[in-house]
């Protein structure tokens, strides 16, 4: 009784002391996109008056307005989304089958193609741009989506492939041989037995390739050249002129591109939630 | 690629309708990898091994693009590229700028996991704060870049709040002092990074079994030894991994840099990545910054080849 | 076994898939933009970075008027963001993949002309027999135009009128040690104002040209020799040693060393600062922004004593031509277009800047008196960019910049920072 009672004591200070930590954390990662998404709605010298105030008399939803009544700037969305979501289910299903054999197989000339995925991402991109740039024209991919998809499936593809050969790597082989008895093949081992167990790692893969695409700047402005082309990035960029920014609208901009990625990220986070997956994984 | 170049072959010695002959079977499980390994190697080998190639042909040449007759010059582009002071002064600050980023990352993501991990908590209070924790992941650098520069800047919202929570008394040049621009940068780096960690953590504390903890429960454990010994050590593949990824990203983070600092004030933060990006379009020395681009990647090879060989070794 | 086929071939199916993609990319998307060989229509691309910065759907209705009256040539506009612009001529040109005709600053020419993007434009005035006397200026290098200026942008001395009557200065100062002392009142009003503001940031080094080297422009000095750098000459030295006496006065606005000038205009119109030299583009911006601020503009002051015209520094919008456009004679129609006596005053007075068009006046009707009275003071001086033209001349702004910045937080002399700074100057040459 009495030892409960101090249990429950003990969780309740726990718990305290976890939700000041989180609100503390929480400042840290909120206030600056707080101060962006109040600014959105500023006018531009509010932005920088002092003292510096959340909401002012400005207030307004011009740079919303003017951003979503504009056919090119929805055109950005647009292109961000198709390119993103590409990207995302084609690095997945790459990486899926590249992790599978990483993880599952022993064969000459493993560790060269470790390497070499690995050290692919090494080399500065802006110094392979014009190399880069050079190949996509030969390639007649310029100012195309196939260009800008494939060159972010480079670019994901080795985090994709490390992480999930690790999270393969996490899942006892006894899984895929107790299904390989039951008469299937090692595909569908793969499909059918650790896709569904290994869902966190590939949701969370997912989201970092569809971050990577959605933001990625040089190379997409490099890859493309008309306005129908041109992803969110290159035109939160457009409003950074020559002698003056659209601050406001640069930062509606943004909120308006983080919204659906945030919902999707609400979505999909019930796949982190504990206790879902983690009794399948027993073995 | 070599690789492949060797390894295939039997699939087109022995074309299909030999496959009902016992030695088949033998001949697919051997090829079976490749074939998973195909798309990627493909994709890898047409639009990066072959820029790349270009990149070190360019680092032994006088100078490309703007000189129509390149003539091979040997290590010379090396010499120039290691004897330039600036150059070190630029690896020194890329390895504070990484090794604080990646260390900070690593822990930041892991304490904010285990927090929006706990199981004192509601499912819904969770999911509110994993929301905002992810938000810095959210937004392309070009903002990121802006918005710490409105919100360091000597007039902005950060000297503002330090000065009327009185924790400083003359505004502070967070970007623009030599004194703190690096520290500046990186604690952005670190602001607009960490979510990446946090979140291939929160996938990976889903995969550690529930029993492994009980077990310690049962064995007396208190919550840091079965931090200690659970936790961590089912961690470490991904933390590796993700370590390892990190350190090669950070070292060529340009566009924070260049668009908050521009490598300065003077040159504390003058990066590799600057170092290469003003070498190449601002002194058009595209052979030397392929030269400076070469030497990252050799660094990073080692950091692959160490990494591959301590997989390796763990199995 | 049959289920180890079933494996093979999926996996075949898959990368099969990746092998198509990449092939049907390279057969697909050939539907390249301009489309000549099939009759006498011609599709140029014009890229630049000034439709953004124009009103909306201004470039594009002088485009339209262009059309009609050239109806077998369409022209394209691509926009791109003003910081990436170089880059993308670069690569563009490595690749072959140039617009017909670009925007192009003053100070990229000889770079791209060393890469033999940019084509000859003497050439074509001569084979189009053009009259070049109406060009206000061209930018030649080695004797060849390469790019032609279409509006100029000055950089004039603003001042907080406010700021100023309150620090008991009754008119804005014409004199270096009057500027000093108005700096320092303005500065001693407290409150977070500052006398000057100094934009020095090093991504974007421009500040170098309109903010310091315009001191020296100003009172007729020069920091070139013969087409050498010449940083170590009195007039540059004494420019300098200016700018390092304002910065010990305590007068110039913090955040310098890594301030753009976008945020220096900020600055200016929120009341922060009492002077500073910008562009007169951003005449409207401040006056949109902040209604109720007054400011008057001037010329830049110049050495106590001095009585000969002042420099005036610029910036420009320019245009070049492609060297592998297919169509550089219509392309050069455009060209003419946009520099004919209407368009261009069309054009300077929808930018807010000055024709490059000798014969343009731009119309000040409907705007600011301001800007009658800035072209005034522009007709009164020279314009002066001694950077446009040269060799990397960003790298040049860049490495006197950082040597600045060493002088001005006491690391080392103005004569040392001069000297590091020639040094390296000679060694881009």
């Amino acid at each position: 009784m009495n030892l409960s009672a101090r249990r429950r004591r003990q969780t309740a200070a726990q718990k305290a002391l976890l939700l000041v930590g989180l609100t503390v954390g929480g400042l840290f990662a909120g206030l600056p996109v707080l101060w962006m998404a109040s600014n959105s709605f500023k006018k531009n010298t509010e932005i920088f008056a002092l003292p510096p105030k959340l909401i002012t008399s400005g207030f307004s939803f011009d740079a919303y307005t003017s951003i979503l009544t504009d056919p090119t700037k929805v055109r950005f969305f647009i292109n961000s989304y198709v390119v993103a979501l590409s990207v995302t289910a084609l690095t997945l299903v790459v990486a899926i089958l590249a992790a599978y054999a990483f993880s599952r197989y022993e064969f000459p000339f493993k560790n060269a193609l470790n390497v070499l995925v690995i050290s692919v991402q090494a080399v500065p991109p802006i110094t392979l741009l014009i190399p880069y740039f050079g190949l996509v024209v030969a390639l007649k991919m310029y100012n195309t989506y196939q260009g800008l998809i494939l060159t972010y499936m480079v670019f994901t593809l080795p985090y994709a492939i490390i992480m999930m050969t690790g999270y393969f790597n996490t899942l006892p082989r006894e899984l895929d041989e107790a299904v390989k008895v039951d008469g299937a093949g090692a595909f569908q081992a793969l499909w059918r037995v650790l896709v569904p167990i290994a869902v966190p790692g590939i949701v969370s893969v997912g989201i970092y390739t569809f971050m990577i695409a959605w933001n990625e700047y040089l190379f997409a402005l490099t890859l493309t050249k008309t306005e129908d082309m041109r992803t969110v990035p290159i035109g939160i960029q457009l409003l950074m002129g020559q002698h003056s920014y659209e601050w406001s609208e640069m930062m509606a901009m943004s909120i308006l591109g983080c919204i659906p990625v945030m919902l999707l990220f609400l979505f999909f986070q019930r796949y982190f939630i504990g206790g879902m997956t983690a009794g399948a994984v027993k073995i | 690629m070599s690789a492949l170049a060797q390894s295939a072959p039997p699939s087109h010695r022995d074309p299909a309708p030999t496959y009902r002959r016992p030695l088949w079977p033998r001949v697919q499980r051997r090829i079976t990898p490749y074939l998973y390994l195909a798309p990627t190697v493909l994709l890898l080998v047409v639009l990066m091994l072959l820029p790349i190639a270009m990149v070190i042909g360019y680092s032994f040449q006088d100078n490309v693009i703007t000189n129509p007759n390149p003539v091979f010059v040997g290590l010379d582009n090396y010499v120039k590229v290691v004897t330039d002071p600036v150059f070190f002064t630029a690896v020194k600050n890329t390895a504070y700028f990484t090794g604080v980023s990646v260390a900070a990352h690593m822990v930041l993501g892991l304490t904010f996991a285990m927090m929006l991990n706990s199981p004192l908590l509601k499912n819904r209070t969770k999911a509110l704060f994993r929301v905002v924790y992810v938000l810095p992941w959210l937004f392309t650098v070009a903002i990121i870049a802006v918005l710490w520069r409105m919100l360091l800047n000597p007039n902005g919202v950060v000297n503002y709040l330090l000065h009327t929570l009185g924790l400083i008394h003359q505004n502070v040049e967070w970007l623009a002092s030599p004194a703190t621009a690096l520290h500046a940068v990186t604690f952005i780096n670190i602001w607009a990074g960490y979510p990446f960690f946090m979140v291939s953590l929160l996938a990976g504390l889903q995969g550690i079994p529930k029993d492994l903890y009980e077990a310690a429960t049962v064995d007396g454990a208190n919550a840091v030894q079965k931090f200690r010994n659970v936790t961590l050590p089912q961690l470490r593949p991904i933390i590796i991994s993700m370590a390892l990824l990190d350190v090669i990203w950070t070292t060529q983070q340009f566009a924070l840099i260049w668009m908050t600092t521009g490598g300065g004030p003077i040159n504390v933060t003058e990066m590799l990545s600057t170092y290469t990006y003003k070498l190449a379009f601002s002194s058009y020395k595209f052979s030397l910054a392929s030269t400076s681009a070469v030497i990252v990647l050799l660094l990073s090879m080692v950091l692959a080849f160490l990494y591959v060989r301590h997989q390796r070794s763990r199995d | 076994m049959s289920n180890g086929a079933r494996t093979v071939r999926g996996l075949l199916v898959a990368s099969g898939a990746v092998a198509l993609a990449l092939t049907t990319a390279c057969s697909g998307s050939s539907n390249p933009a301009s489309t000549s060989a099939s009759g006498e229509k011609v599709t140029l691309e014009f890229a630049q970075w000034w439709e953004p910065e124009l009103p909306a759907g201004a470039l594009q209705g002088v485009i339209d008027d262009f059309q009609k009256a050239n109806p077998n040539i369409t022209v394209k506009l691509l926009s791109g963001p003003y910081a990436s612009t170089k880059e993308q001529v670069v690569a563009g040109a490595a690749s072959g993949t140039m617009s017909d005709v670009v925007g192009l600053d003053g100070a990229w020419v000889s770079d791209f002309t060393k890469q033999n993007a940019i084509t000859d434009l003497s050439a074509l005035m001569k084979d189009n027999g053009y009259d070049d006397s109406q060009l206000v200026s061209q930018v030649a290098i080695d004797g060849k135009t390469r790019m032609i200026p279409v509006v100029n942008f000055v950089y004039p001395l603003f001042t907080n009128d406010d700021l100023l009557s309150q620090a008991g200065v009754s008119a804005p100062p014409s004199t270096r040690s009057q500027f000093m002392d108005d700096a320092k009142k303005v500065t001693a009003l407290g409150n977070n104002t500052a006398g000057w503001v100094l934009p020095l940031s090093l991504d974007a080094p421009n500040g170098v040209q309109n903010d310091v080297m315009s001191w020296v422009w100003a009172s007729g000095g020069s920091m070139l020799k013969d087409g050498k750098p010449d940083l170590t000459n009195k007039a540059v030295t004494s420019g300098t040693q200016f700018v390092k006496d304002l910065w010990d006065a305590g007068v110039v606005a913090q955040g310098s060393f890594t301030m753009k000038e976008q945020d220096k205009v900020e600055e200016f119109t929120n009341g922060r600062v009492g002077m500073m030299i910008d562009s007169l583009a951003h005449i409207n911006l401040i006056k949109k922004e902040n209604p109720n601020l007054k400011f008057s503009i001037s010329a830049i002051p110049a050495e106590d004593g001095y009585t000969g015209a002042r420099g005036i520094p610029y910036a420009s919008w320019g245009i070049g031509i492609a060297e592998n456009s297919k169509h550089k004679a219509e392309a050069w129609k455009l060209v003419s277009y946009l520099m004919s006596k209407d368009v261009n005053s069309k054009l300077s007075t929808l930018a807010n800047a000055f024709p490059g068009n000798k014969e343009s006046t731009p119309d000040f009707s409907n705007s600011d008196p301001l800007f009658s009275k800035a072209f005034d003071i522009y007709k009164a001086g020279t314009p002066a960019n001694e950077f446009v033209g040269l060799p990397v001349s960003e790298q040049l702004m860049r490495d006197y910049g950082e040597q600045l910045q060493l002088a001005l937080n006491g690391d080392e002399s103005v004569s040392d920072a001069l000297k590091n700074a020639q040094a390296k100057w000679v060694a881009e040459f």
